[in-house]
């Protein structure tokens, strides 16, 4: 290289990560002891990187994690054929159960039933809420209910309460706050949006598991605020 | 100061006010079903996940992004044998999660497309007090592609060839679009 002539700009980069060979870096060394502009170039880069390299730590503006936390699964059994099973829910996060491989299997049972049994309760909740429903509501554990759907159910079983739930919403949704409406109705159209976008990505490549998942975790985020909706309309 | 483990390279200070004990702690009882425990782990990795969301992905789906990333952790976490950090392993699986996520969304696509005048809807002069928030918009509206590349590797301390197998293109790749995110924030900067 010429000291007369520039280095290309992307070699300015490369010298500064010292990622160039001894002998370039010696060449873009001395040009750059002749050369005012690219070495303010050089320092302006350098700038960047370092302006880059000391950014602060920045969390959330908002706590995700009761998001988080409603949206963890229990666990499954683990090696010593004991499970734990944790209600996803606050308020009930210190209740556990340690449970032996029958009492497993019972409760495995149990859970199926009881996950039908919360589709129901979502179906009853599109007739107007009556004082019964109301206490389901508030009595039962919280895996009684759309959020502990078992995976057989499906995306099917999903857009069945889903479409239950919405219904309850359209029916008392005079009854809310409108800027309540105005945020839910905000966050179903994101939530719909990222659904009909897994959607169609599911369409090409059906047996993606990430996008398999990924669905289920959307169809269950709206579940979820859909259920909190109609709390508030039942509360 | 840089420390490398297997296909990551991660600053020292990224794990700073995490301490690894507490970590291996919370994580084996999180993964006996502790949510409490596995609410501790989130507090303390929850900003360094989110900023590497809100600045890989954007501020849009930053929130999301972390959720998806602590969520899928927890089902995760039974791969987790502790022969890494804590904070190391969550990092892996927060880059992996947020690269596939933006290749399914069709980012991909748009990476290395030609936006060079993006960073003139910034205003000339910094609008805010917090200089390193204002960075942080400058790098938001950077091209995907060079934005992804810059923040790899000059906020999270990924070398290039780290980078190019990542995101399988080549070194020579990464180094253009490098320097062409830090030209454009070095404009930034000047204004």
């Amino acid at each position: 290289m010429n000291d007369l002539l520039h280095p290309a700009p992307e070699r300015l980069s490369e010298y500064l990560d010292g990622e160039l060979g001894d002998r370039e870096r010696a060449q873009v060394a001395t040009h750059l002891q002749g050369c005012g502009d690219c070495a303010g170039a050089v320092d302006q880069l350098r700038a960047v990187k370092e302006r880059a390299a000391s950014l602060p730590a920045r969390g959330p503006e908002t706590d995700l994690w009761p998001a988080i936390e409603g949206r963890l699964k229990p666990r499954g059994a683990t090696a010593g054929g004991r499970a734990t099973i944790l209600s996803p829910a606050r308020g009930w996060r210190d209740w556990r159960v340690s449970l032996g491989l029958p009492q497993l299997a019972a409760a495995a049972l149990a859970l199926v039933l009881l996950g039908a049994g919360g589709l129901w309760v979502a179906l009853e909740r599109t007739r107007p809420s009556t004082p019964a429903a109301t206490t389901t509501d508030r009595t039962a554990p919280d895996f009684i209910g759309p959020t502990a759907l078992p995976a057989d159910f499906g995306f099917v079983r999903y857009d069945g309460a889903i479409a239950a739930l919405r219904q309850t919403l359209e029916n008392h949704r005079d009854e809310l706050d409108p800027t309540t409406v105005r945020i839910v109705d905000r966050n179903l159209l994101v939530i719909d949006h990222a659904i009909a976008e897994a959607r169609r990505a599911l369409a090409a490549d059906p047996a993606n598991p990430y996008l398999n998942h990924h669905l289920a975790d959307q169809m269950q985020r709206k579940v979820n605020l859909l259920r909190q909706v109609t709390a508030l309309i039942h509360a | 100061m840089e420390r490398s483990e297997p296909g990551v390279t991660v600053r020292d200070t990224i794990d700073e006010g995490t301490p690894g004990a507490a970590d291996r702690g919370d994580a084996e009882r999180a993964r006996a079903g502790d949510a409490r425990a596995y609410e501790r782990l989130y507090r303390r990795h929850a900003a360094r996940i989110h900023g590497l969301a809100r600045r890989m992905i954007g501020f849009d789906v930053a929130d999301e992004v972390t959720q998806d990333v602590f969520v899928r952790a927890w089902e995760k976490l039974g791969t987790f044998r502790g022969e890494a950090a804590f904070g190391t392993w969550l990092y892996r699986l927060a880059i992996n999660l947020m690269l596939s996520r933006r290749s399914w969304l069709g980012l991909q696509r748009r990476r290395m497309d030609e936006r060079e005048g993006t960073l003139e809807a910034l205003p000339a002069r910094p609008a805010s007090s917090d200089l390193s928030m204002d960075f942080e918009r400058a790098i938001a509206l950077l091209p995907p592609g060079a934005r992804e590349i810059f923040v790899l590797h000059d906020v999270e301390g990924f070398k290039h060839q780290e980078i190019a197998r990542e995101l399988r293109v080549t070194t020579g790749t990464t180094k253009a679009q490098l320097h062409r995110a830090r030209a454009m924030l070095r404009r930034h900067l000047e204004a």
